[in-house]
């Protein structure tokens, strides 16, 4: 091939060497130029004819971008470049745009949200607040309790039911399992709206029982089983065939086979698929507007009488539209948001590998 | 003690231990509560709707126009609603989709390990943000931005008959609802996406690239299509979410009644089942509450519908996920 022949020693490779990530000179300065020229330009334009950002940033900023990708992939590799380059500006625009508009519903939630909490916020109820009332008195109290207990009471229902159900479709030869997968199926279709409606029609028009808090949690089951059930099946899945077949094959019982082998290699999914439950359902808000309504005070019995919870809470103090009430509506949204980062680290670290865990002690 | 030789049997995987039986019957049982919930769902749905189906007609009440419990007879007719929750589920999946696979791919194939760790822990949250602080959100902060987008999208492309526009306000229009249901859906979708790229077989992605594959070409050939049944399956799922969203479209949505606003997305007439569910609820008369019954079940027939092609395209797509 060469026509000057080099010496050829063999060298050691060095074991972390990645030469194929090595990128050469001229494309690295090919790259920084059209990530900064675009930007630079389209910021311009958009400063100085004062055109609105939106159509700036689609009809100034992607088009530009959209070139110096294709111009950096072909810099780097040649015209099958030029589609890598256009496939990763595209990736980086719409995740960037995403995101941005994710974050902000965030970002507004806590810095708005942070300016009505406060000690009493989280302690005081409702009672004697109207929607006019200033953030000084009155609080969500009432709703973080009744969020608590209808949620806690759903899981306790659900998660065993949930993972049973996941049990019997991946360990047993069961006849009805693609039955099973099908309704599961359905139920996650289920429309949370007509899930208030069902028990609604069951409790409450049928006069068995009032507006009372298991009947939100009961409204809520068929919510959360299909997440739990598809997340543990899937985790269920994941175990190695292997492993089952090893303890199996050691004479295990099939349950002792399933508790002492397949479980634990699936915990971590199996904590996901809660955490993932609870997740879904914390903020359900038409089932329970529809079958235990709200209430002012701070009301511990889940068996009777209408109980406030944290999304209702927000929902109906969107509705006044005040400027009060707007802002308790934001304290709401940090509150139940707070609730879900707790719950995210608190799966994190139970999910967390036990490799890392041993590293630490 | 005489050696006899060993009888020839069948393996089978049928439990024998008395342990192992009421383990697999408990299996069994839980499993089987799923179709109990359906079938109460549809049982009780159905037995409270009947009245409101009799009196309008099923068909008439599915696709017919008008709601108004101050004439009499009363019509009660939820046409504009349930073609508003299919066309803004629709829209806000068209919408969330590309995005949704763009994180997905990012996060996998793109991102240096500690970007690609903690942007799944930042999607797995955000996909968990409730959709009634989204609604709060759309309503207060993002509505208003929206209504800016409507009308840049108005002037430019008014021509479109989609963009035209002839109400006084783009606030509260299909295309707003749609856009913040697409934004809520965007971490389902990417969840359940980057959850397939990751579990895909590296070796045939590896193999492609060492076949000299460039990362389109990969893309195009090797990884989508090795996992669009998933895909598929986790749009679907969205899409399933977003048309029984309630709240997050409660606040952003104008409902008409008498009237099927069929493309114009930017006027702020639009419909949807659950948020007329919700908005009339509170005070509904006993036979209103009989016909919201007709609108439920019919929202849920027509998510039973679509979950039942969901599951069936996965199916077809996935073969091997049912052995």
């Amino acid at each position: 091939m060469s026509t000057s022949r080099v010496p050829l020693a063999p060298v050691e490779r060095p074991i972390d060497s990645k030469p194929w990530s090595k990128v050469a000179p001229r494309l690295r300065s090919t790259v920084i130029l059209v990530s900064v020229l675009p930007l630079v330009a389209s910021l311009g334009i958009w400063a100085s004819s004062g055109v609105d950002f939106i159509v700036a940033l689609f009809a100034v900023f992607l088009p530009l971008q959209l070139l110096g990708g294709a111009i950096a992939g072909f810099v780097g590799y040649g015209r099958r470049g030029i589609a890598d380059g256009l496939l990763v500006v595209v990736t980086f625009f719409l995740s960037a745009f995403v995101l941005i508009l994710l974050l902000s519903v965030v970002w507004s939630v806590f810095a708005t949200g942070f300016q009505a909490l406060s000690p009493h916020f989280f302690f005081q109820n409702n009672k004697y607040v109207g929607p006019t009332t200033d953030l000084s008195y009155g609080g969500l109290g009432h709703a973080l309790v009744g969020t608590i207990l209808v949620v806690f009471f759903t899981t306790l229902i659900t998660v065993p039911l949930g993972v049973a159900t996941a049990v019997y479709i991946t360990e047993t030869q069961g006849k009805s399992r693609g039955l099973i997968r099908t309704m599961l199926q359905a139920m996650s279709g289920l429309p949370s709206v007509v899930a208030g409606l069902f028990i609604y029609s069951m409790l409450i028009a049928s006069g068995v029982s009032s507006y009372a808090g298991y009947a939100g949690s009961l409204a809520l089951v068929p919510l959360m089983l299909p997440t739990v059930s598809r997340v543990a099946e899937e985790s269920l899945r994941l175990v190695p065939k292997e492993l089952r077949n090893g303890a199996l094959a050691l004479g295990a019982p099939s349950w002792r086979a399933f508790f002492m082998v397949t479980l634990p290699a699936a915990r971590s999914g199996i904590v996901t698929a809660i955490l993932l439950g609870i997740a879904r359902i914390i903020g359900e808000t038409a089932p329970l507007l529809l079958t235990i309504f709200s209430n002012n005070g701070t009301n511990w019995n889940l068996f009777s009488d209408g109980m406030a919870s944290l999304p209702t809470y927000l929902f109906l103090n969107l509705s006044f539209g005040t400027d009060g009430s707007i802002a308790r509506a934001w304290g709401a949204a940090a509150t139940i948001m707070i609730l879900v980062a707790v719950i995210f680290t608190l799966a994190r670290v139970a999910s967390a590998p036990r490799k890392a865990r041993k590293a630490k002690k | 003690m005489s050696l006899e030789h060993a009888t020839k049997r069948d393996l089978q995987m049928k439990p024998y231990r008395f342990a192992d039986k009421v383990f697999f019957r408990v299996a069994a049982l839980a499993a089987y509560s799923a179709i109990i919930i359906i079938l109460l769902v549809l049982i009780f749905l159905l037995q409270r709707a009947y009245p409101a189906f009799e009196q309008q007609g099923i068909l008439a009440f599915a696709t017919g126009v008008g709601w108004d419990s101050s004439v009499e007879p009363q019509i009660f007719r939820i046409g504009p609603q349930l073609y508003g929750t299919l066309l803004i589920a629709a829209l806000a999946t068209v919408i969330a989709v590309p995005m949704a696979i763009s994180i997905a791919y990012f996060i996998v194939f793109i991102a240096p390990r500690f970007l690609a760790t903690s942007a799944i822990i930042l999607i797995d949250f955000l996909a968990a943000i409730p959709s009634v602080v989204i609604g709060l959100w759309g309503l207060i902060v993002f509505g208003p931005v929206a209504v800016g987008w409507a009308e840049t999208l108005h002037e430019a492309f008014g021509w479109i008959p989609i963009f035209s526009h002839d109400a006084g306000t783009f606030a509260n229009s299909p295309f707003i609802a749609s856009l913040v249901l697409g934004i809520m859906i965007v971490p389902i979708i990417s969840s359940v996406t980057r959850e397939i790229f990751s579990q895909m077989d590296q070796e045939v992605i590896k193999a492609a690239i060492a076949m000299g594959a460039n990362r389109e070409s990969t893309l195009r050939k090797v990884i989508l299509p090795t996992s669009a049944g998933g895909i598929v399956g986790g749009i679907l799922l969205a899409f399933g979410r977003a048309m029984g969203e309630t709240v997050a479209i409660y606040f952003v949505l104008n409902l008409v009644y008498d009237k099927v606003n069929w493309f114009e997305i930017l006027n702020p007439e639009g419909g949807n089942v659950a948020s007329l569910v919700l908005s009339k609820f509170g005070e509904a008369s006993q036979t209103e509450i009989e016909a919201l019954m007709a609108a439920g079940v019919v929202l849920f027939v027509v998510t039973l519908i679509v979950n039942a092609l969901a599951s069936f395209i996965v199916n077809r797509a996935q073969p091997w996920r049912n052995v």
